[in-house]
């Protein structure tokens, strides 16, 4: 018994004038994802937002509220006979989606929730305003149902190493401008700032691969089982990293359709879209799910499962 | 039980409550039938901490440095006349820190015990006025707090945020998968209100409901509960979506820090129309009715909201609650704290005995609506202080 991918979908965007908002991105590709799915979006019980950058720096309502009335996934009055839909945002960065599967995991094991989306969204929030922001944007869906098969996410861990929080943060703080401002009236502004050490890259890939390795030897698990690794990070070569130092054939190692390369928080289902499409997932392939990020906070998982 | 009346969405008329077989709401109920193979255990609040703000500002204090002396009482308007706010050195970080190690030691359990934590805040301000989007801030509590294998991220819904990771956590309690794990939240959202008192020129600026917010940490720590305790009876939630932008929060492209600007009346409007029922399928889903509950502590906007949403619940339920609970003198709303800032204060001041059943109501922005119930238990020994 276990969550099963229902259907992926993942868009690119693109920057510059008339780009296409994160939220514009993310709505579409929830739109898409249900169309692959045969699902109407009012199937949904769950909705879970794990984008973490939104669009002028939206800090409420969830996000995942907006999306759910973009969709029309219930959001009117409640109707007699029907369930409605609960939505919220979760934040943990590139495991974000990893952490969003896990809740709808045991919310289905425990006959909470049937069938569950969860959404991704990567955005500037203030394009060309951002020092250090080098996230592409793109927004991508991940239908997931109940299943009491074999198939589906097995395992989960997540691990994070708070000695190097310093290699990466992201913070917004005001910026005052230079020259006189009227009284309670400050001239300035919200700026986003990403700061990224030397070393981010190589750490991350460092604590992915003790905790996958790790991961692998409790779940009894050779690297040579694995059949496809879907490893996310905002850096490229990031996966090959990962999967030379955990023993993982390079031949095992997802794809990343180039428009996605240094997105984020939607780079995980980004790389299920493509092991779709080059039809690499099938009902006995056996999928090791890696994704790093600031924390650093590395996210593990086992998937099988068309 | 489910709802009927008003097939379509949009549709204006007040539900009528029946039952059937499929809740409206994402339910999560203690010892239901088949679902009690996946879900053995239950799981029972043993700690509320509070990490009280350092300074002090009232209605009239942040009203006279208003910028268009706007002609607002709005102490008689809301029912607050003081509301607590951060001081030197305190942030978001702070307010969650020391909520949490509050809670730990109410509740007498080392960090060490606790193996999942969620940050619920809006707000993730560390080092003064510096939003934080990565690392997660929950990463820096449970470091804080010496608990670094906890599972732990961050989530986001408004108000309705710590009881939202209170319905995550008492999954995850409930299957077995954990057995103490804890929701904290540290909001420092009273720069919005000194903002808007800037904005603000009448009862009719969009930025109104800001004046009413304060600051404040909690946390709230789950454990599995002995056999026979009765616990968290049922966690429900849901989002009705058509209000999602009737408040909406951004960072400010003027000033530090935050705005927000809410459609009150049209969000009030929303809130007498649907929380009644749904309430009133949660109580169903517990086999209960409004009479049987002691607590009711709503989330915390102003008297007048309170009031005329208990006015509602009895009329429709056609039951009255033992008490509900308004926290707004001395707090102000405190975001996805209210719930848990007034609960603390009730059980430091003795207000609860054991078997009292409080009721939780979750109202925010999205529109969330969520619904916790909980019967009072030998946590009120940890608490007592004289008034």
């Amino acid at each position: 018994m276990a969550a099963l991918i229902e259907a992926v979908a993942a868009i690119s965007g693109r920057t510059g004038a008339f780009a296409p908002t994160g939220l514009r991105l993310t709505d579409d590709a929830a739109r898409q994802c249900l169309r692959r799915s045969g699902h109407e979006a009012s199937d949904i019980d769950l909705l879970i937002n794990a984008g973490i950058y939104h669009d002028r720096n939206l800090g409420e309502p969830a996000v995942a509220a907006l999306i759910q009335q973009d969709i029309g996934a219930n959001p009117g009055h409640p109707v007699a006979g029907h369930h409605g839909t609960f939505s919220f945002d979760l934040l943990n960065g590139t495991s974000g989606v990893l952490s969003a599967v896990q809740l709808v995991d045991g919310l289905m094991a425990s006959g909470t929730v049937q069938l569950a989306m969860i959404v991704a969204g990567d955005v500037d929030p203030d394009p060309g305003h951002s020092p250090g922001f080098k996230v592409r944007p793109a927004g991508a869906a991940m239908l997931l149902r109940h299943q009491a098969g074999e198939a589906g996410f097995k395992a989960f861990k997540f691990q994070t190493f708070p000695e190097f929080e310093d290699l990466f943060q992201s913070s917004v703080s005001w910026h005052p401008a230079s020259g006189p401002s009227l009284p309670l009236r400050p001239s300035g502004h919200n700026v986003l700032a990403v700061v990224e050490l030397p070393g981010y890259l190589e750490r991350s890939v460092a604590c992915t691969a003790s905790s996958a390795a790790a991961f692998l030897e409790e779940n009894e698990l050779r690297p040579a089982d694995i059949d496809l690794l879907v490893a996310a990070h905002t850096s490229p070569g990031f996966a090959d990293m990962v999967a030379d130092q955990v023993g993982i054939p390079r031949t095992a190692v997802a794809h990343l359709n180039e428009a996605f390369q240094h997105t984020h928080t939607a780079q995980v289902i980004a790389r299920f879209a493509e092991a779709q499409t080059r039809r690499r997932l099938h009902p006995e392939t056996r999928v090791l799910v890696a994704t790093a990020g600031a924390g650093i906070t590395v996210g593990l998982a086992l998937y099988s499962g068309s | 039980m489910a709802l009927i009346g008003g097939e379509s969405p949009g549709d204006t008329e007040v539900m009528q409550s029946t039952t059937t077989a499929v809740p409206w709401m994402l339910t999560e109920v203690a010892g239901h039938g088949a679902a009690q193979v996946a879900t053995p255990f239950v799981s029972r609040i043993a700690a509320v901490g509070y990490q009280q703000p350092d300074g002090i500002l009232t209605s009239r204090e942040l009203l006279d440095g208003a910028a268009h002396h706007p002609h607002i009482d709005l102490e008689r308007l809301t029912g607050i006349h003081e509301r607590r706010v951060v001081g030197p050195g305190e942030d978001s970080l702070t307010l969650a820190v020391g909520a949490a190690r509050d809670s730990l030691a109410h509740a007498g359990t080392p960090g060490s015990e606790v193996e999942m934590i969620i940050s619920c805040s809006i707000t993730r301000y560390r080092g003064g006025m510096t939003q934080r989007y990565e690392p997660p801030l929950s990463m820096a509590i449970k470091t804080a707090i010496g608990a670094p294998n906890a599972l732990s991220f961050d989530i986001t819904n408004a108000c309705a945020g710590t009881l939202t990771g209170v319905f995550i956590i008492n999954d995850f309690i409930r299957r077995g998968v954990i057995r103490c794990g804890m929701a904290v939240s540290g909001e420092y959202i009273s720069g919005l209100a000194r903002g808007a008192a800037q904005d603000v020129r009448n009862v009719l600026s969009s930025q109104l409901a800001s004046l009413t917010l304060g600051d404040a940490g909690v946390a709230v720590l789950l454990r599995r509960a002995d056999e026979g305790v009765a616990g968290i009876d049922l966690a429900a939630f849901t989002t009705l979506a058509e209000h999602s932008r009737l408040c909406l929060g951004y960072l400010s492209g003027t000033r530090p820090g935050a705005i927000m600007y809410t459609k009150a009346r049209k969000l009030q409007g929303a809130a007498i129309r649907d929380v009644p029922p749904l309430l009133e399928e949660a109580l169903g889903e517990m086999g209960i009715d409004l009479s049987q509950v002691d607590y009711v502590i709503p989330h915390q906007t102003s008297s007048r909201a309170i009031r005329k949403g208990g006015q509602a619940l009895t009329e429709h339920l056609g039951g009255k609650a033992g008490h509900i609970v308004d926290n707004l003198e001395e707090y102000g709303n405190t975001a996805s704290t209210s719930h848990f800032v007034a609960l603390h204060r009730y059980l430091e001041e003795g207000r609860f005995k054991k078997g009292d059943r409080v009721v939780l109501l979750a109202l925010a922005s999205g529109l969330e609506i969520g619904v916790v119930s909980f019967t009072m238990d030998e946590m009120v020994e940890n608490y007592g202080r004289p008034d």
